[in-house]
C-alpha cells in the first residue's frame, strides 16, 4: 500500500485528532516526496483539511508524530513552522479583508525588520530597505499570479477566483520549501486554473515541494506524481494516479462513502 | 422498555407505569447525585471544623453566602441562557436587575400593594423589555461577532441606570415588608423570615423551574438545541425567532427577580445592579457560558466565597496582622480572584465544553514547556518514510 | 485683552480635558482599532497612571487629623511623573495582557472589567496609601505662578497639552502606519491567517495592549497635573471625570465615532464627545429648572444611545479608515 519515499520532506506518523468524541483523523501516516507535486484526495470528511491544519500547527494532534526535513514539527506553533518553510493556504480563501492586496502580500515577509516595534527607531535605514525589498519583490510575486493590477485594491473586493490567486501569491512570499494547497483550484475557471498549476509546475522546477488537496481529478491525474488517498481519517492508498485509479478499495471509498 | 407483556396486564395502569418510569433515576443520574452528596458532605465537614475552631458565630457567614449564591444563581440563570443563545455577554443585566427592584418599588409603594404583586408586575414587565430589546436593537446585530452586541448592551445600561437616576430617585430606598422579628438561632446569628428563607425558597423554586422547563417542555429543548448550534437548530425547523424571544423573556424576568431579592437583602439605589454585575459575570463564566447547571454551581462558588472570605479579611485587619483598614470591603475582589483564575486555566468553566479547535494557548503551553520541556520537540530522526 | 479671563479658563479646561480623552482614545485605539482588543477595563490604567504621577510628583503629605495621608511625596519633576505613570501602567497592562490576550473578546471585556473596578475598590479602601475618597488635592501644575494666575495657569496647561497631543500625534502615527502596525491591523483581520503567515500574534498582541496601557498612563498624568486633584470615586456630578466605567464607556463612544484605525479621528471624537459634555455643564444654568438636576444623567443617556445608534449603523466610525496605498 504505501511506497517507501526516498528521503521524504514530510513524514506524517500515525497521527490521532478528534474533536468532541469525532475522530477526525484516525491514524493516518504518509510522506511526501521532495520536490513532487504530490496529490491527498478522499471523500468528504476524510479528515484531509484537518491533517493540513494539524502539519501547519493551527491544532495540536492527541498522538502522533510530524517531521519536516527531519525536525519534528508537531506541536510547535504556526508561526515557528512557516519559519522552517512550510506554509499552507485555505480552503476558503482567509484574504485580510479590509487590507490592500499588497498589503496581504508584503506581511508574508518572513524577515521584516519594520515589523519589530524597536527596530523602527534604532534602525530606520534597515527598516526602510527592508521594506522597500519586499515591497518590490511582492510586486514580482503579483505579476507571477496575475495580479498586477489589483495591488491597491482591498482584498475584500476581489473575485472568487482572484481570492485564491491571492492565497497562492501571500503563501509564495513566506518562501516556502513545502507548500500545503488546500483545495487551490476549486471555484476557479478552468484556464486560470491551468495557469496556476502550470505556475505550480514552474515553481517545483525551482525546488519546491507541493502537497495538495483537491477534488478535481484532472488535475490529480494529470499533474501529480504520486497520489495519497484518505479515508475516515486515515491512509487508504498511495502511488501514481494510474495505480490509485484502478485501486478498488478506493474506489469503494468514494462510492461507499 | 416496558417489561410489561401484552398479554398479561399490569395491576397499574399505564400511565402509573410510565411516571415511575420516568422519576427513576437514571445511572448518570445516581453517579451526579452520589458525587453532589459527596461535595455536601465535605463542605458540612468543613463547616463543623470553622465552627469548631471560630465558634458558632461564624456559620452567620455561611448564611449570608447561601443568601448572595440564591440571588446570583438566579440573576446567572437569566444571564447565561442569553448568553447561550444570543451569543454574547449582557452588559446591561446589572441595570435590568435595577429595573426589575424599582418596578416592584414602584407597585409598592405608590400603588401600596404588597410586594409579591410587586414582583408579579415587575417579572412580566421586564420580559417585555426583554423582547422590546431583542426587536429593537439585537436582532439587527445578529452574525456581527460579540463585540457590537456588548457596545449595545452597555448603552441600553448606560440608558437604564441613568434614566432611574432622573427619575428623581437617587436616594435610597427599602421594600414595605411586613415586619418580621428574626429567629435566633444561636446568638449572633438570625433566620429572616424574608430575607432568608424567602431568598432561599425563591432561589431553589426558580431553579426547579428551570429544570422541569429545560428538560420536559418542547421550548425548553428547543432553547438547549438552539443554544448548543444556532444553524442545526434551524435546519431542524426549530423557530429559533420564537426561542430568542422566550430566552430574552426569561432572562430579563429573571433578573428582575433578582433584582428585587437584592433589594430584599439591602437597600435599592440606581446602581445596586450594576455593583454585583461582575459577581454575575464570575458566576456565569466558572459555571460554564450557556449552562443553567453551571450557573447553579457558579453561583455557589461565588456567593459563598465572596462570603466567607469576611472573617479571613476581619482577621487581616488586625494590628498585629496587615492591619489592613476597611478590609471587608475587599470581599468583592474574590470572586473576581476566582474568576480570572478560571479564565487562566479552564475558560470554558465547569459545566462548559472545550474548545474544539485552534490553539491560542501559548501561554499556558509556553508555561509548560519550559517548565518541563519536551525532550524529543526538535530531535533529528533518521529513518526511511513510508509507514 | 479681548477674552474673558473667566471664559478662557473654562475654555482651557474643556481644551486639556478632551486632550486628556484624547490621549486616552489613541490607547485605546491601538489596543482596539488596531489590533482588535477590546478592553473594558480603560479607567483602571488610566487610574494607575494618575496615582503613580501623584505619588511621584507632590510634595510628603504626612497624616493628620481627617487626612489619611498618602504615599509619595518625592517631589520629582513632571516630566519623570510621566515617564513614571507610562512604565507603571504599561508594565501592569502587559501582566494583565499576559493571561488575557488570547481570551475571546468578550472574555476579555470581562476580565479587563472585573481588573478595573478591582483596581477602584483598592483605590478607594488603601486609605493609607491613596487617601482613600478624600483623595489628593494639591497637585502641581506645570508651572506655578506666584502670585496665582489663574489665566496664565490655564494658559500654560493649555500650551503643555497641546504639545503633548501633536508629539505623540506623530510618534503614533509613525508607529501605526509602519510595518509593525500592518501586523496589528493583520491580526485584528484574522489572526489565525496572520498566525499561518509566520506572526507571533501573541507577542502583537501584547505589545499592543502595553502600548496601549502606557498611553493610558500617560492620559492619567495629564489629568493630574491639570485638574491638581485626584480622587476615585469621581464626583457625582462629573462622573465621566474619574476612574469610574463611565470613562471606559466614554472613551468608546469616542474612538468609535472617529473610527477603528484612525488616529486623528481618536482625537476629533475626544473633542466632539467631551465637548458634548462640557457644553452641557455650561448651558446647566440656562436650563429650565426641572431639568436642571438631571442634566449630568442626561448626558449618560444620550451617551448610551449614542453607543447603541452607532455599533449599529456606523459600526466602522463617523471618520473612515484610509485604505493604505503602497507604493
Amino acid at each position: 500500500m504505501n511506497q517507501t519515499v526516498g528521503h521524504p520532506i514530510l513524514r506524517v506518523q500515525d497521527i490521532h485528532k478528534a474533536f468532541g468524541g469525532i475522530s477526525a483523523v484516525d491514524g493516518c501516516s504518509l510522506s511526501v516526496a521532495p520536490q513532487s507535486v504530490t496529490g491527498l484526495i478522499g471523500p468528504n470528511g476524510a479528515g484531509k483539511s484537518t491533517l493540513f491544519n494539524i502539519i501547519a500547527g493551527l491544532y495540536r494532534p492527541d498522538d502522533g508524530g510530524i517531521w519536516f526535513n527531519d525536525t519534528r514539527i508537531d506541536g510547535l506553533p504556526p508561526y515557528e513552522i512557516v519559519h522552517l518553510g512550510l506554509s499552507k493556504t485555505w480552503q476558503i480563501p482567509h484574504e485580510l479583508r479590509n487590507m490592500t492586496v499588497l498589503e496581504n502580500l508584503v506581511l508574508g515577509a518572513k524577515e521584516n525588520s519594520g515589523e519589530h516595534l524597536l527596530n523602527l527607531f534604532i534602525r530606520p535605514g534597515e527598516v526602510r530597505r527592508d521594506e522597500q525589498r519586499w515591497r518590490a519583490r511582492a510586486r514580482d510575486v503579483l505579476k507571477l499570479t496575475q495580479l498586477a493590477g489589483l495591488a491597491n485594491e482591498h482584498a475584500k473586493s476581489l473575485s472568487g477566483g482572484q481570492k485564491k490567486l491571492l492565497e497562492l501569491a501571500r503563501v509564495l512570499m513566506t518562501d516556502p520549501a513545502l507548500v500545503l494547497l488546500d483545495e487551490p483550484v476549486a471555484g476557479v475557471n478552468p484556464t486560470l486554473a491551468a495557469s496556476l498549476m502550470d505556475l505550480i509546475e514552474k515553481l517545483r522546477l525551482e525546488g519546491r515541494t507541493f502537497f495538495l488537496i483537491e477534488h478535481d481529478m484532472n488535475v490529480v491525474m494529470n499533474r501529480c506524481d504520486r497520489v495519497i488517498v484518505m479515508h475516515q481519517g486515515r491512509t487508504i492508498a498511495d502511488g501514481t494516479p494510474a495505480s490509485v485509479k484502478a485501486n478498488p478499495v478506493v474506489i469503494e471509498s468514494y462510492l461507499g462513502g | 422498555m416496558s417489561s410489561v407483556s401484552e398479554a398479561n396486564p399490569p395491576a397499574e395502569t399505564p400511565r402509573l407505569v410510565r411516571w415511575r418510569e420516568a422519576l427513576r433515576p437514571t445511572p448518570r443520574f445516581r453517579r451526579q447525585f452520589l458525587r453532589a452528596v459527596i461535595v455536601a458532605v465535605i463542605f458540612l465537614a468543613f463547616l463543623a471544623g470553622l465552627a469548631a475552631l471560630f465558634g458558632i458565630s461564624i456559620l452567620q457567614y455561611t448564611l449570608a453566602g447561601f443568601r448572595l449564591s440564591s440571588i446570583v444563581i438566579v440573576a446567572a440563570i437569566g444571564l447565561t441562557v442569553i448568553y447561550g443563545i444570543r451569543g454574547f455577554a449582557n452588559f446591561a443585566y446589572g441595570d435590568l436587575m435595577t429595573l426589575g427592584a424599582y418596578v416592584a418599588l414602584f407597585v409598592n409603594m405608590n400603588l401600596a400593594l404588597s410586594l409579591i404583586w410587586g414582583a408579579i408586575v415587575s417579572f412580566l414587565a421586564l420580559a417585555v423589555v426583554g423582547i422590546l430589546l431583542e426587536v429593537l436593537i439585537f436582532a439587527r446585530l445578529e452574525g456581527r461577532g460579540p463585540v457590537p452586541p456588548i457596545v449595545a448592551s452597555v448603552g441600553v445600561g448606560l440608558i437604564i441606570q441613568n434614566g432611574i437616576n432622573w427619575g428623581g430617585t437617587t436616594q435610597q430606598w427599602i421594600f414595605r415588608i411586613p415586619a418580621v422579628t428574626e429567629i435566633p438561632i444561636v446568638p449572633g446569628i438570625g433566620f429572616h423570615w424574608i430575607r432568608d428563607f424567602g431568598t432561599f425558597v425563591v432561589g431553589i423554586g426558580f431553579v426547579v423551574s428551570v429544570h422541569i422547563l429545560l428538560t420536559y417542555t418542547n421550548l425548553g429543548k428547543a432553547m438547549r438545541a438552539t443554544a448548543d448550534n444556532l444553524e442545526l437548530a434551524k435546519a431542524t425547523g426549530i423557530n429559533t425567532k420564537r426561542v430568542t424571544y422566550a430566552a430574552w423573556a426569561l432572562s430579563c424576568s429573571f433578573a428582575s427577580t433578582a433584582g428585587i431579592l437584592l433589594g430584599l437583602i439591602g437597600v435599592l439605589s440606581p446602581t445596586m445592579g450594576f455593583n454585583v454585575i461582575l459577581l454575575i459575570f464570575a458566576a456565569v463564566i466558572v459555571g460554564g457560558i450557556g449552562s443553567p447547571y453551571g450557573a447553579v454551581l457558579g453561583g455557589l462558588v461565588i456567593g459563598l466565597s465572596q462570603e466567607m472570605s469576611v472573617p479571613l479579611l476581619i482577621w487581616l485587619e488586625r494590628p498585629d496582622v496587615l492591619h489592613l483598614e476597611h478590609s471587608t470591603a475587599y470581599k468583592v475582589a474574590i470572586p473576581f480572584i476566582v474568576m480570572i483564575g478560571v479564565l487562566i486555566f479552564r475558560p470554558w468553566g465547569i459545566a462548559g465544553r472545550p474548545p474544539a479547535f485552534a490553539r491560542r494557548v501559548f501561554f499556558m503551553e509556553r508555561l509548560t514547556q519550559v517548565l518541563g520541556r519536551r525532550g524529543d520537540a526538535t530531535e533529528p530522526v533518521q529513518g526511511e518514510g513510508g509507514g | 485683552m479681548a477674552i474673558d479671563s473667566g471664559t478662557w479658563i473654562n475654555v482651557g479646561f474643556y481644551i486639556y480635558v478632551s486632550i486628556a480623552f484624547a490621549i486616552l482614545a489613541l490607547g485605546f485605539n491601538l489596543q482596539w482599532g488596531y489590533t482588535g482588543l477590546f478592553n473594558a477595563g480603560i479607567a483602571g490604567f488610566f487610574l494607575i497612571g494618575a496615582y503613580t504621577a501623584a505619588f511621584a510628583i507632590t510634595p510628603p503629605t504626612p497624616p493628620s487629623i481627617g487626612y489619611p495621608g498618602h504615599l509619595g511625596g518625592f517631589s520629582f519633576p513632571l516630566p519623570v511623573g510621566a515617564v513614571l505613570a507610562m512604565v507603571a501602567s504599561g508594565a501592569v497592562a502587559a501582566l494583565v495582557a499576559l493571561p488575557t490576550v488570547r481570551l475571546r473578546a468578550d472574555y476579555l471585556a470581562i476580565a479587563t472589567l472585573a481588573f478595573a473596578e478591582v483596581l477602584r475598590i483598592f483605590a478607594i479602601n488603601l486609605e493609607s496609601i491613596t487617601a482613600g475618597t478624600i483623595g489628593i488635592p494639591g497637585l502641581p501644575a506645570p508651572v506655578e505662578f506666584n502670585p496665582p494666575d489663574a489665566f496664565l495657569n490655564a494658559t500654560v496647561k493649555v500650551a503643555v497639552s497641546a504639545a503633548l497631543i501633536l508629539v505623540l500625534l506623530l510618534v503614533l502615527y509613525f508607529m501605526a502606519e509602519s510595518p509593525w502596525g500592518r501586523v496589528l491591523r493583520a491580526v485584528r483581520e484574522d489572526e489565525e491567517a496572520t498566525m499561518a503567515l509566520g506572526k507571533n500574534t501573541f507577542q502583537y498582541k501584547l505589545q499592543a495592549f502595553a502600548l496601549g496601557g502606557a498611553l493610558m498612563g500617560l492620559a492619567g498624568w495629564l489629568f493630574v497635573i491639570t485638574l491638581n486633584y485626584i480622587e476615585p470615586t469621581g464626583s457625582s456630578a462629573a462622573t465621566t471625570l474619574g476612574f469610574a466605567p463611565a470613562v471606559t464607556f466614554s472613551v468608546w463612544v469616542m474612538v468609535i465615532v472617529g473610527g477603528a484605525g484612525n488616529l486623528r479621528g481618536s482625537v476629533v471624537g475626544a473633542f466632539v464627545i467631551y465637548g458634548f459634555q462640557w457644553l452641557s455643564v455650561q448651558l446647566k444654568d440656562f436650563a429650565p429648572t426641572e431639568l436642571k438636576e438631571g442634566i449630568p444623567y442626561l448626558r449618560l443617556m444620550i451617551v448610551g444611545v449614542l453607543l447603541i445608534v452607532l455599533i449599529i449603523y456606523r459600526p466602522e466610525g463617523i471618520l473612515r479608515e484610509r485604505k493604505r496605498v503602497l507604493r
